[in-house]
């Protein structure tokens, strides 16, 4: 009756209002003439500010961000568009770790005839490493990096007479002292929910995970280098003084507000996070690098860090080539990223040129932004493989278990175990492993 | 013989209490995120008790603020994917119980079974198949993909068969055939009338479905505009390690999300006829 | 409450009777055209997906040389290689028999309580029923991501409101969240989640007995809790066995809570349930043949425990399906 006919109406009308909205939401221009239209799905905070700068000034190609949740989340939906042949953008913000996934899964179009190619220049040669596989291709052009810095409590180590550790050995014994003068307090923990961290850490020590040989895959995690981190740091936790609890949950995020957690190694992205979630404590931390293994061989783990790549489906290169080269190395550009997103930029001179200050976080220390060019300086290599996810996804099952039964050896095992799942998944897709 | 309705009985502090206990465990959660979202980001993670703050105001205009009001855009949403996709649902399954309930015709129980058997396939695994077969006409990362694969419901369709059996009378059908009325006339004038109380019941099913649904938007769509609550909010909690987890915004968010659904069931409370699921309907 | 009332027709009840038109159109074709936008939608929504998905579980991903660049992956035929490494995977073993024990904790918890909050709102002697009605329903509304979000600030210590009154009573309260408790804490979240539904399914299910039975019950000296036991429960069991059967069905398929949960402890593994696992492998590893192939083999595990729990209940259940 009326009803039926009301609810048919009401539902067409809805209908029609989807149709176009759906029309809009979906990407692409038309190829020919005037305006481009390119979308870009990154996750980076704030980054539409950034792409407005670039809108102003570019009326002819037009750059929409797609806000994703974060790397996993955006490379899983890319991955499963370009498996369905539609539905990625154009430009795509891939952590470094990722490339390697990508280029099996023929996502990211390969830009070494571009003029992206000129860019080389600008970064680093362990960062232009990871967005050329060590090959004559050039898969994304880079963003920023993640050069990992010990971030501590100033006021504690003051109180304590404690001094900022230069090795690792200084560290577990700062450790020690913290946690004697108040139990419940921790110089940091062991997060069994943070694949990259731990991979920083193994990074520093000289792992590198993955390696090529030829025609063929190492898998080199159960080695020296991350074996003594493991234990290491199973060893920390056994004696109790180091938590065993993930980062970034509520209750860490109540332990760095209320002082239970003193210190944090992080990367030189770090004092974000730690406004966002601690905002009361700023002025009160402080950075420094990291401990060492060897104090006469300086080095440092690399935590996240992204770059720009465009995808195979994307019918617009040259135009999402001139974006992506202007937004990593242009000095305007790179100054609103840091402004408005805080990464720690990749191109060496564009980010000395805008990284004059130290955050607001870290007022009381001018000279943040040194220690960590300084930093930057010393990252080691590292070699991503095509199944990093595995890997990742694997750690978080292991040292979970490992975490929780607070056993040194559990920590070993752990590792061992991440190789062999590791292995397995490579060879189970037919690759041929070393 | 006659009901004794009128007469009240001694309470039983016994019954009651228990009773309230439920209800009080049921509510305490709520009361939890009614609180937590009147304090700011430092005193969420410094002071543990349900004692309330003054900050309520603020996160709400710090949620609206976040990328322009993209949390109403995200609740408009998921009004529209719950509401017309409910609408769509409650009439396809209206339709196909009236049929299955009302008609004879060869095939019909094995259609049933198998329409059935739809009810024991987890949504977790529909959504990447879906999702594949959405990309080859190109409708992935749009309202289209959100809406479609939700208006087949077969637990819909289950209680609709129910309810037409119980509530339309094979005899006024006959009585409207005979008089030359064609089928769906019968259909839309008299038998979706009759079946219009457990039609809400239907619609109001589907529209928590999908209200709450969180996996089938999440594969599907890329662009954040398009967002129901359920991911947005998620994606709020998983800025990856680079970024704080924006927690006052997801609480204050939270709080926001259920109040639509509590104003929605108290005002159709006395359509929510759930004696068809319990398969017990009574002339 | 009984159902709108027939007409005023001078034939029998409604319901028992359908109706027979007279030609091969309006019998056979009528119905079927009717019937086209649900099976339609059914075909293309849930039997393509599904056929889709079995036709993925025999195949593979194989790799050529290094694995880098365009035509170095292919999709290859598997056999059974898929569904053999389903069932001899201990990781899947292990979440199947871990949420059957899930479960067997969670169905006789909520169903119990759901039905004794609805024989407390069937009793004249209870106050207070429509507050408590409301309050108990209210959580349905919570979708399970936001949820286990909140009750993940209640069970964490550090955060908990609970564990700092605890701390103030000198109290040591183990973590809900400790390994061999996690699992009480997910059907906990279930169960607040899920006791209202049912309760409302069970208390309507109890408002359409007729009175009178409780009158002749009352004069035979039976008690509120006699009467309860030995006549409503009977009288509901249809409507019982129905949610009993749904909330295994709901139940099996848990993955937003421990999902969701997850980041916040060590407890959890990225496969602590069946699902997690099948998301694990689609999503996470890559691998979305290992993943369609277990879901075919959740899938059916599913149907056999549907289809048994129904036969094995047909006779104390129901008499009005067919």
């Amino acid at each position: 009756m009326r009803t039926s006919l009301r609810v048919g109406a009401v539902a067409m009308l809805a209908a029609a209002a989807l149709l176009t909205a759906g029309c809009t939401a979906s990407s692409g221009g038309d190829g020919s003439g005037k305006k481009v239209e390119l979308t870009y799905w990154a996750w980076a905070p704030n980054l539409d500010k950034v792409v407005d700068i670039w809108n102003k000034k570019n009326p002819d190609i037009h750059v929409t961000v797609n806000k994703q949740d974060g790397g996993d989340p955006a490379i899983t939906k890319l991955l499963t568009a370009i498996k369905a042949g539609s539905g990625a953008p154009d430009v795509i913000q891939a952590e470094y770790q990722k490339i390697p996934t990508l280029v099996a899964a023929n996502a990211l179009a390969d830009l070494s005839k571009t003029s992206a190619n000129d860019t080389k220049s600008h970064f680093a040669s362990g960062v232009w490493n990871s967005v050329t596989l060590g090959g004559n291709a050039l898969y994304a052009i880079p963003q920023d990096t993640g050069p990992m810095v010990f971030y501590y409590r100033a006021g504690v180590f003051d109180k304590l007479g404690l001094s900022i550790p230069k090795t690792w050995d200084e560290y577990a014994a700062d450790a020690r002292a913290i946690h004697k003068a108040d139990p419940t307090t921790y110089l940091g923990t062991f997060s069994s929910n943070d694949a990259g961290w731990f991979t920083g850490l193994a990074q520093q020590a000289g792992a590198s995970w993955w390696g090529v040989s030829g025609n063929a895959w190492s898998v080199n995690i159960d080695k020296k280098p991350t074996q003594k981190v493991a234990g290491y740091w199973g060893g920390l936790v056994q004696e109790g003084i180091i938590d065993n609890t993930p980062m970034y949950t509520p209750e860490w995020n109540t332990a760095l507000n209320t002082g239970k957690q003193v210190g944090w190694l992080s990367a030189v992205w770090g004092p974000g996070v730690l406004s966002g979630n601690a905002a009361d404590t700023a002025g009160k931390w402080k950075v420094a690098p990291m401990p060492q293994w060897d104090s006469s061989k300086p080095a440092t783990g690399n935590w996240g860090g992204s770059s720009t790549g465009v995808t195979t489906q994307s019918k617009h290169v040259d135009a999402a080539v001139k974006f992506a080269t202007w937004l990593n190395t242009d000095p305007a550009a790179v100054k609103a990223l840091v402004v408005e997103t805080g990464i720690y930029p990749a191109d060496s001179s564009a980010a000395n040129a805008a990284l004059t200050k130290a955050p607001s976080f870290f007022s009381n220390q001018p000279d943040f932004y040194k220690v960590a060019a300084d930093a930057a300086k010393t990252v080691s290599s590292f070699t991503y493989g095509p199944n990093v996810n595995v890997a990742f996804s694997a750690y978080n099952d292991e040292f979970a278990k490992a975490a929780q039964s607070k056993q040194r050896s559990a920590f070993l095992t752990a590792v061992t175990n991440v190789q062999q799942i590791t292995v397995a998944d490579l060879k189970k897709t037919g690759f041929t492993v070393k | 013989m006659s009901t004794i309705a009128g007469i009240r009985e001694k309470p039983s502090v016994v019954s009651t209490g228990v009773l309230v206990i439920g209800a009080v465990y049921c509510l305490f959660p709520v009361l939890w995120v009614l609180a937590a979202s009147t304090k700011n980001g430092a005193e969420l993670f410094s002071t543990l008790t349900l004692a309330p703050s003054s900050h309520l105001w603020d996160n709400i205009v710090q949620l609206t603020q976040y990328r322009s009001g993209l949390f109403w855009r995200w609740m408009l949403n998921t009004a529209l994917y719950a509401g017309v996709g409910a609408i769509f649902s409650t009439w396809v399954s209206a339709l196909s119980g009236y049929v299955l309930a009302k008609f004879d015709f060869p095939g019909k129980s094995g259609v049933f079974k198998v329409l059935l058997m739809g009810v024991l396939v987890p949504g977790v695994i529909l959504a990447i198949p879906q999702y594949l077969l959405l990309a080859q006409v190109g409708l992935t990362n749009t309202y289209w993909s959100v809406l479609l694969p939700q208006i087949i419901s077969p637990y819909g369709i289950y209680l609709a068969r129910i309810y037409a059996a119980g509530a339309v009378p094979t005899d006024v059908i006959e009585a409207a055939r005979t008089e030359g009325a064609r089928e769906m006339y019968i259909f839309n004038r008299i038998a979706m009338p009759m079946m219009l109380p457990g039609l809400v019941t239907i619609f109001l099913f589907q529209f928590v479905a999908v209200w709450n649904n969180f996996m089938l938007p999440y594969i599907m769509l890329g662009n954040d505009h398009l967002f129901p609550i359920t991911v947005g909010l998620n994606g709020l909690l998983n800025q990856g390690a680079s970024a704080p987890a924006l927690y006052t915004l997801v609480i204050t968010g939270a709080l926001l999300s259920i109040i639509p659904l509590v104003i929605l069931f108290l005002v159709l409370q006395r359509y929510w006829r759930v004696d068809l699921a319990a398969g017990a309907v009574k002339a | 409450m009984a159902v709108p009332v027939a007409t005023t027709s001078p034939a029998a009840r409604n319901g028992a009777r359908s109706s027979r038109p007279k030609n091969f159109r309006s019998r056979v074709l009528t119905p079927y055209v009717m019937l086209a936008p649900g099976i339609v939608l059914f075909l293309l929504f849930m039997a393509a997906p599904i056929v889709y998905t079995l036709v993925l579980s025999f195949q593979k991903r194989q790799v050529v040389g290094l694995g880098l660049g365009s035509g170095s992956q292919k999709q290859v035929f598997a056999g059974l290689e898929n569904y053999i490494g389903a069932f001899s995977d201990p990781e899947f073993a292990a979440s199947v028999l871990r949420v059957l024990l899930y479960g067997l904790i969670l169905i006789p918890t909520m169903l119990g309580l759901a039905l004794l909050f609805a024989l407390l709102l069937d009793s004249r002697r209870t106050r207070a029923g429509a507050f408590s009605r409301t309050a108990i329903f209210l959580p349905y509304a919570v979708p399970a991501v936001i949820s286990s979000l909140l009750w993940g600030f209640l069970y964490l210590p550090g955060v908990s409101p609970f564990y700092y009154l605890f701390d103030k009573l000198g109290w040591q309260v183990p973590s809900l969240l400790s390994p061999s408790l996690v699992i009480f804490a997910i059907s906990n979240i279930a169960l607040w989640g899920g006791v209202g539904f049912n309760m409302i399914v069970l208390y309507t299910a109890l408002k359409v007995v007729p009175t009178e039975i409780y009158e002749a019950a009352k004069l035979d000296g039976c008690s509120e809790v006699q009467t309860a036991w030995r006549i409503k429960i009977p009288i509901i069991a249809p409507a019982l066995v129905m949610t009993a059967l749904f909330s295994m069905i709901a139940t099996l398929q848990v993955f937003a809570e421990p999902t969701t949960l997850r980041p916040l402890t060590n407890s959890l593994s990225t496969s602590w349930s069946p699902l997690m696992l099948v998301y694990r492998d689609a999503f996470t590893r890559n691998d979305i043949y290992s993943a369609a192939a277990t879901s075919i083999v959740i899938a059916a595990a599913m149907f056999i425990v549907s289809f048994l729990f129904l036969r094995v209940v047909q006779k104390r259940a129901f008499g009005q399906e067919d």
